[in-house]
Formats: structure tokens, C-alpha cells, sequence
């Protein structure tokens, strides 16, 4: 069974990498996972093609979750799953979740075979304990 | 000869003069009530499909403005990117292969609700829905003069005016927002003011 | 085995936490991890009555305050129960396979 893949969106690619590299750090490498930050003139921000491309590298059959910093960050990322293929679209899931431990608590629930749904429930989960 | 694609090519035209020429004034706008960067932001998305019109008009109505929707997306950026790629998708969704002006008055409605489900906007909170809302009304009225329908618009976006922002980054000025014309509003204003000009003599 | 399936098994165990920092985030991934590989229901606790926590739970794993020198004590139940507790106790005794000051 594929693991579902994490993808992690922050304004700032600093945030978004450092927060990759504590997943891999702590979670291991069986988790697909890829980042975005910054937009396309460098600035802090988010961009709508970079995250369909994030989506494409964590790409995993088992679907992708999406952890997002602030507003922005989720419009981006509800615009780029809107524009995915049919057959990728429905299985791409946004995680209302602090987008640092959410990405480590989904990358935990993902390395252990859990479905997006469950793994999405999970990074959720962090936020109401 | 394809009337069609000539029309198309003309109204990519239109819209990205006004948007080229206004752009300083959108930008002084979005600097008053947002980040500043509303004129550049739109400018480059209409330099882009300005660049591709030849082989975005070559494509059948609904493709063109799926085209022009995904290019605004990937373009434009900042908050308007994807409102306005996903008004132009939406549109390209909901008209038929060879759309009559019957068929503008509900396309057009429905792309507004796919706005305002992208936005999590809704009328009256100084956003482009304040323009898009009135030009749908006009259209249902029957409205078919391009003259009116810009009038309507523009009357739309000046009333913009007196209203306090709760939407985007111009809600976190509260009050001082209000005596400013929502950018977003402004260009929405334009753009239907271009197209009802290239119809109207189409 | 009895007639080919696995009877339930019920297991306990117990460690003292050896890890310089207590069971915090790293530590707490390699936990879960190790649980979810095991089909039994396991539990986690500061003492042999409890409270217990679901072991396969990373949130609640991670919210578990249990600092060094505290004894972990794990129970289970399920066909492969007696594994489960040695092999989660197994990795508590190896403090959790990092060295000391990691993570």
C-alpha cells in the first residue's frame, strides 16, 4: 500500500523547507513529500502553479494532504486542487492543522498506511487536543 | 473565416488595453487598501494572455475562456489570480460551444457563485462582487446596450466607495478602508466595460 | 494457535525511560510507528491502573507528558500482543535508537 504523500505550503520557502526537513528528520523516508514557498518574485507569498507542482512530486495513489500557514496559503491551494486532473482531484485534502506539527502529525499517520481521510483526521485531530 | 476567433482575439484585446492603461491607477488604488500590487499583478496576467491570443482565440468559447481563466490563474497571482481565473473557467464551463446572448444572463450568474465560493465573499463586504452582482442583474433585466451595462459597472465600483472592507487585507484597516474604491472592483469594472464595448458592435 | 487462529493474547509491560528529554516528539513518531505494526489493541500509561492512552495515537502520544526516569507501562490486547509489549518495550530499553543530546 502506498503512503499518502505530504505536501507542506507556507509564504516563506524558509518555513516550508525547514518544516520538510523536521518531517524527514523525525518521520523517516517512506513519506512522499514535497514543499512550496514564496512567490514567483521571491516574495513572501504562495503560488497556485508551484503548488500543483508540489502535489505532482508528493504524488502518491493513496491521495495527498496539503498543510497550508495562512489564508492565502489555502485559496492557492483549493485553486490548485480545482485544476488538478479528474482522476487526482478528489483525492487531494487540505488539513486545517498548524502547517509544522500538522505536517509531522500527518507524516506519522501516513508512514503507517492510514488513507488520506485518516491521515487529514489525524493532522486535525492536533489541532482540537 | 472564423468570426468566432476573430471576436475572441478582439475581446483579449480590449480587455488587456483598458487593464494596461489603468494599471498605475489600480495600483495607487490597491495601495491605499491592500498590498499595493493589484495594477502589476493584473498587467502581467493580461501580458500573458495577450501574448497567446493567437492560439487562445483558435480555440472554441468554451476552451478560450478556460484558457484565459488557467493562464490568469498562473499569472496574475496575489488574491485576484485566482478569483478571476476561476470567473473566467467558470464562464467557459457554463457556456455552450456557440453561445448566444441568451445564454450570458445565467453563465454569467453561475461563474459569479463559483467566485464567491473561491472568495468565501459576498456582497456588500467592498469586494468585485459588488460590481459582478449589478452586471448579472442588468443581464437578467434584459439589458443589452454595452453602454448601459459599462454604466452599470462603473456605478457598481464607485459605490464601493463609503463601504467598509471585512474581506482581505483592506478588512485590517476597518475604518480607514472606507473613501477608497475596492481595486478589485475597479478592474472588474473595466474589463466589463471592454467587453460590452466589443459586443455591442459585434 | 488453536484450531488454526490465533487466540487473543493479553499482554503487559513496563520501562523506565531512559531518554535524556522524556518521551517527547521524535521519540514519540517511533513509538507509534512501532505500534501500528502490530494488529492488537495497545494502550500506554504512567502506572499499572492507568490512565491509558491509545498507543497508535501520535496526537495523543505526543501530548503524553512522560519525562525520563518515569516508568512507561504498555498493555495489549490481540492475536499479537506479547510481541507488541516486548517490541515496544525492546525499543523504551535502546532509547529509541538515538544517541544521547540527538533529536
Amino acid at each position: 500500500m502506498d503512503c499518502v504523500g505530504v505536501v507542506i505550503v507556507s509564504h516563506s520557502p524558509k518555513v516550508a523547507e525547514g518544516a520538510a526537513d523536521m518531517v524527514r528528520q523525525m518521520v523517516g523516508e517512506e513519506v512522499p513529500l514535497a514543499w512550496t514557498g514564496g512567490n514567483p518574485s521571491g516574495g513572501l507569498g504562495t503560488d497556485v502553479g508551484q503548488i500543483m507542482a508540489a502535489i505532482d512530486r508528493a504524488w502518491s495513489n493513496a491521495g495527498v494532504v496539503i498543510l497550508v500557514d495562512l489564508g492565502g496559503a489555502e485559496t492557492n491551494s483549493e485553486m490548485a486542487i480545482e485544476m488538478l486532473p479528474d482522476d487526482r482531484r478528489a483525492k487531494v485534502l487540505i488539513c486545517n492543522a498548524p502547517v509544522v506539527e500538522g505536517a509531522v502529525v500527518a507524516a506519522t499517520e501516513a508512514a503507517g498506511g492510514s488513507s488520506v481521510d485518516i491521515v487529514q483526521q489525524t493532522a486535525e485531530e492536533y489541532s482540537a487536543r | 473565416m472564423d468570426l468566432g476567433a476573430d471576436l475572441r482575439a478582439e475581446l483579449v484585446r480590449a480587455v488587456a488595453t483598458t487593464i494596461e492603461r489603468h494599471a498605475e491607477e489600480l495600483t495607487t488604488l490597491d495601495q491605499a487598501i491592500g498590498d499595493g500590487d493589484h495594477g502589476l499583478n493584473m498587467k502581467r496576467g493580461f501580458e500573458a494572455v495577450l501574448a497567446d491570443v493567437a492560439n487562445l482565440s483558435a480555440k472554441p468559447w468554451p476552451d478560450f475562456l478556460k484558457g484565459v481563466g488557467t493562464m490568469l490563474v498562473m499569472k496574475v497571482g496575489g488574491a485576484s489570480g485566482p478569483l478571476y481565473g476561476t470567473l473566467f473557467m467558470a464562464l467557459g464551463k457554463e457556456l455552450p460551444a456557440e453561445p448566444t446572448r441568451a445564454d450570458l444572463p445565467r453563465a454569467f450568474r453561475a461563474a459569479i457563485a463559483a467566485v464567491q465560493a473561491r472568495g468565501k465573499s459576498e456582497r456588500g463586504q467592498k469586494t468585485m462582487l459588488d460590481v459582478l452582482y449589478p452586471v448579472a442583474e442588468a443581464l437578467e433585466a434584459g439589458a443589452a446596450e454595452g453602454p448601459a451595462i459599462a454604466r452599470a459597472a462603473h456605478a457598481a465600483a464607485e459605490a464601493t466607495i463609503p463601504v467598509k472592507a471585512v474581506r482581505g487585507r483592506a478588512s485590517f484597516l476597518g475604518d480607514r478602508s472606507i473613501g477608497h474604491m475596492d481595486p478589485g472592483a475597479r478592474s472588474s469594472a473595466l474589463m466589463i466595460e471592454a467587453v460590452a464595448s466589443v459586443l455591442e458592435k459585434a | 494457535m488453536k484450531n488454526g487462529i490465533a487466540t487473543d493474547q493479553a499482554a503487559t509491560g513496563a520501562i523506565v525511560i531512559a531518554h535524556e528529554v522524556g518521551l517527547h516528539a521524535r521519540p514519540s513518531v517511533k513509538l507509534t510507528k512501532l505500534a501500528k505494526t502490530f494488529a492488537s489493541k495497545i494502550e500506554l500509561g504512567l502506572s499499572e491502573g492507568g490512565p491509558w492512552i491509545d498507543a497508535k495515537s501520535i496526537v495523543k502520544v505526543m501530548a503524553f507528558k512522560a519525562a525520563k526516569g518515569s516508568t512507561l507501562h504498555f498493555r495489549a490486547h490481540g492475536g499479537d500482543a506479547t510481541q507488541a509489549v516486548a517490541a515496544l518495550v525492546d525499543l523504551v530499553r535502546r532509547d529509541f535508537d538515538e544517541s544521547h543530546g540527538g533529536g
